[in-house]
């Protein structure tokens, strides 16, 4: 009842819940302090579970499991109960699912609205980093790293592949973390220009190392071909920004977030949006537009836009990724004809900050409800969970699918089975490695398969050359943790949402020439009255608490 | 008794203009004439292109879509989307789910409509202005998001066409049109009725509601509408995929698309893509039924809801 009677105020939605919440935190953050693995908890959640679990070992329920899942059902692989993925599980690890599905278009919705309502179910799939923490005060989710001493896959991936400082960004005001990432062996990159590498050749140019490079890059190509701009970007520059940003030292556009970076030697963190680093780039990607070589409606225009300057060979560049490289190419294929350009991702360029990158080994994971603690076949749950996202017999088969049914070993090698299509393998075959079978779904397929070798399957030849290429980027050290309590994080919203807003909105303008680079000090200024200081307080308050207490 | 006949539409066009009767248009009136068409062109130019486009996009190949050079006009002509839409077995599935959750839900919701419209259309009847302050009362203050799951969960109505059919089954803005409509039909009538020994209901079902096609026409088109578009009730309480109306199955897919593409590293998913074509073939089947519904309605339209709210 004291249960239920949490999970049902514990809201989720904020604004007409907030009071609630407040008196619900009160409370509830008392019993959760008292949380951990208590031997007598865990003896009644034995059923199904194994004995004897240890790294290495695949997971078989003693008696059958049924786990309650929430699944978010993907349009372009519709939810089929019998694929072929759910049959195998039942077989080897006997393992069922109960499964609530919710579509992708408003998947976070529905899952707040269920935990909310207290009417989760055990697994809540597809969690981002850092989404857990609305849910955190309200008790409705397990502090999973109590019990990850009962995943031994989890802690070897992590202890071999030394993601520790990872981890660590994602503890909660309590020390604890709420959800469990995918993991990746290796970063992998995926967005960055692509250029019309048939235009470099025809004009002699070399694949430029450093974005003062890919500016004069981007110079010769107008010299030689004229127009207004030779460069016009999708995403609404986001994507760019996200991906320059590391190199200027500082976070922008998709990567923005919270809008604070770390100063190492300050130790302390400041706003972003206005550091002299932030300002670099700024300059940079002004100096451009200025110039005639980027198309200043790159920061504001639809995809579909960016496009079509492509195909009309108006900009001769764009932002791309693996898969939308191949549609940017099916794209000039109509307007140009297969064969008359060749257009490929360029190695991010270095900048000020070095040939450094920046992200982190984690991906989407996963979280269990609090629920699901008191029942029977707890532990089992978290021994399957544990195998199927994180054993490297789990992460093959989640991705691939079961040896001599969807695919043959060839030595090193696994190749698809003949009659089973996948990302242009085998293109015309009558089955769908996703779609009639369930693999590669990202539910159960965490991080493209977590190690390096099955994160680069799939992949085209060239995007394996890429990924190469890009391996010996430095990284740059995510920030230290700095979790806020419920209180700090509402103030720091309010004051975090005009800062980025302010921030966007005057990127935009200072870039496309829009508001005078002169004006950096007033805006720094105005930033000041958009509470800056105070939201920089407020995130080097709770990094500082937490220090003291975590340290 | 005296009646007047009210004013048609269709009579007024047929009258002689102006000209026709010897009179000459003033100056004035011609410009307005000629601004007022100029604008209502304009409007419908605006409010068409969309459809239109979606229409030429829906028949054309993918690459002159991505290329941004489909217009007006299909190009590189092509069915095989709506071919392959169509032999996609969950969008027949939620297609009629739709047909059933808007059928059920609109003949639901005119029983409850009408008769609680009648009720509180009579000023004798006790307790009226608390009945139409209950009403009132819903359309500024609900339970919200959670309170509201949490109940019809506990009814047992999830994952039952009962949780997308009831709970919205009375829109008080409609109640209001059709109180407003029979509060207007003479009383006269209605007496004439009592005195002849018609009950209470005989005379809901003899005399006002024959009396009031126009005015159940407009509501029939608003109910069938909005649960046709609706979408959020059944997202809220479906748990299955085969359970959502067509609506749900058109955001994912958009959803997928869009997703697939622009969020950072979109996870396993960001390797498969929905064309854009396909986005189009589904939105134009969707929202066929209702369009082909439209023009046979909408003559009850105007003087439907007119003479409801206006006349008082």
């Amino acid at each position: 009842m004291r249960n239920q009677r949490k999970r049902v105020l514990g809201g989720v939605t904020a604004g007409a819940l907030a009071l609630t919440l407040g008196a619900c935190s009160a409370d509830g953050g008392t019993t959760d302090g008292e949380d951990g693995v208590d031997a007598a908890d865990l003896e009644s959640g034995m059923d199904g579970a194994m004995e004897d679990y240890g790294v290495g070992d695949t997971f078989v329920a003693t008696e059958p499991v049924s786990i309650s899942l929430l699944y978010r059902d993907h349009p372009n692989y519709p939810l089929d109960e019998d694929w072929l993925f759910f049959e195998h599980i039942e077989e080897q690890s006997n393992v069922t699912f109960d499964i609530t599905t919710a579509p992708l278009s408003d998947y976070e919705q529905r899952r707040s609205l269920l935990i909310g309502a207290g009417d989760a179910p055990d697994v809540i799939s597809v969690v981002y980093p850092g989404q857990e923490a609305q849910f955190v005060a309200s008790g409705a989710i397990l502090p999973l790293s109590d019990y990850v001493d009962l995943m031994p896959h989890f802690q070897d991936k992590v202890e071999r592949w030394d993601l520790q400082d990872e981890l660590e960004t994602l503890r909660q005001e309590d020390g604890k973390f709420y959800m469990l990432p995918g993991l990746y062996e290796q970063l992998r990159y995926d967005y960055t220009v692509a250029l019309r590498t048939d235009v470099l050749d025809e004009l002699g140019l070399e694949e430029p190392g450093t974005w003062d490079e890919f500016r004069d890059v981007l110079q010769a190509i107008k010299d030689d071909r004229g127009g207004s701009y030779v460069f016009s970007d999708r995403w609404q520059g986001n994507a760019l920004l996200n991906v320059a940003s590391a190199q200027f030292g500082t976070i922008a556009g998709w990567g923005f977030g919270q809008g604070v970076v770390f100063d190492e030697d300050a130790g302390e963190y400041r706003y972003a949006g206005a550091t002299d680093e932030y300002r670099e780039m700024v300059e940079y990607f002004a100096g451009l537009v200025e110039d005639g070589l980027m198309d200043p409606e790159s920061f504001t225009q639809e995809d579909d836009q960016a496009f079509a300057k492509l195909a009309n060979e108006q900009s001769y560049a764009i932002t791309t990724n693996a898969q939308e490289l191949l549609g940017n190419r099916t794209t000039l294929e109509t307007s140009l004809g297969a064969g008359n350009f060749e257009l490929d991702k360029i190695r991010v360029p270095a900048g000020p900050e070095g040939d450094v990158m920046r992200g982190m080994r984690i991906e989407n994971g996963f979280m269990v409800s609090s629920a699901a603690a008191e029942k029977p076949n707890f532990v089992a749950t978290l021994q399957f969970l544990d195998w199927l996202f994180y054993s490297d017999e789990g992460l093959e088969f989640a991705r691939w699918g079961v040896e001599g049914e969807t695919f043959e070993r060839e030595g090193d090698t696994r190749v698809l089975a003949e009659d089973v299509e996948f990302l242009g393998q085998n293109e015309g075959a009558p089955q769908h490695l996703q779609n009639d079978f369930g693999f590669f779904n990202g539910v159960f397929s965490l991080a493209h398969g977590s190690t390096r070798d099955l994160v680069l399957t799939h992949i085209p030849e060239e995007e394996v050359q890429w990924q190469e290429a890009m391996s010996d980027k430095e990284m740059l050290p995510p920030g230290p943790p700095w979790p806020m309590n419920e209180m700090e994080r509402e103030q720091a919203s309010l004051y975090q949402t005009a800062l980025v807003d302010y921030t966007n909105q005057n990127t935009l303008a200072f870039i496309t020439g829009q508001r005078s680079l002169d004006e950096w000090d007033a805006y720094v200024a105005e930033l000041e009255g958009q509470n800056m200081t105070a939201y920089e307080e407020l995130v080097n308050g709770a990094y500082q608490r937490y220090q003291e207490n975590n340290a | 008794m005296v009646t007047t006949a009210p004013t048609r539409l269709s009579d007024r066009l047929s009258r002689p203009s102006a000209a026709a009767r010897g009179v000459r248009d003033t100056r004035g009136y011609r410009v307005f004439t000629a601004v007022n068409v100029l604008v209502l062109v304009l409007v419908m130019a605006v409010t068409l292109y969309p459809f239109v486009n979606i229409l030429a996009q829906s028949f054309s190949s993918e690459g002159f879509i991505t290329a941004g050079q489909v217009n007006l006009v299909p190009r590189g002509f092509n069915v095989e989307t709506y071919q392959t839409v169509m032999a996609d077995r969950m969008f027949w599935r939620n297609y009629q789910n739709t047909l059933v959750y808007t059928v059920v839900a609109t003949a639901i919701a005119m029983v409850l409509t009408t008769t609680f419209a009648y009720a509180i259309s009579k000023r004798h009847l006790r307790g009226r202005s608390l009945f139409i302050g209950i009403a009132v009362f819903t359309m500024f203050f609900n339970g919200g998001l959670i309170p509201n799951y949490v109940l019809i969960n506990t009814l047992g109505f999830k994952n039952t066409i009962w949780a997308i059919v009831l709970p919205n089954a009375i829109s008080v803005f409609n109640l209001l049109v059709m109180k407003a409509f029979f509060e207007n039909l003479p009383a006269e009538l209605e007496e004439a009725a009592a005195i002849d020994g018609l009950d209470t209901y005989r005379t809901l079902l003899r005399i006002v509601l024959p009396l009031s096609k126009a005015v159940i026409a407009t509501m029939i088109l608003f109910y069938a509408v909005s649960f046709w578009n609706s979408w959020f009730p059944a997202f809220l309480y479906m748990d299955r995929a085969e359970l959502y109306p067509v609506t749900v199955y058109l955001r994912n897919l958009i959803a997928g698309a869009t997703t697939a593409t622009s969020v950072g590293g979109g996870g396993a998913d960001a390797m498969t893509q929905v064309a854009a074509n396909i986005q189009s073939v589904t939105m134009v089947l969707t929202v066929l039924p209702i369009v082909c519904l439209y023009p046979f309605i909408q003559k009850y339209f105007v003087s439907g809801v007119m003479l409801g709210a206006v006349k008082g």
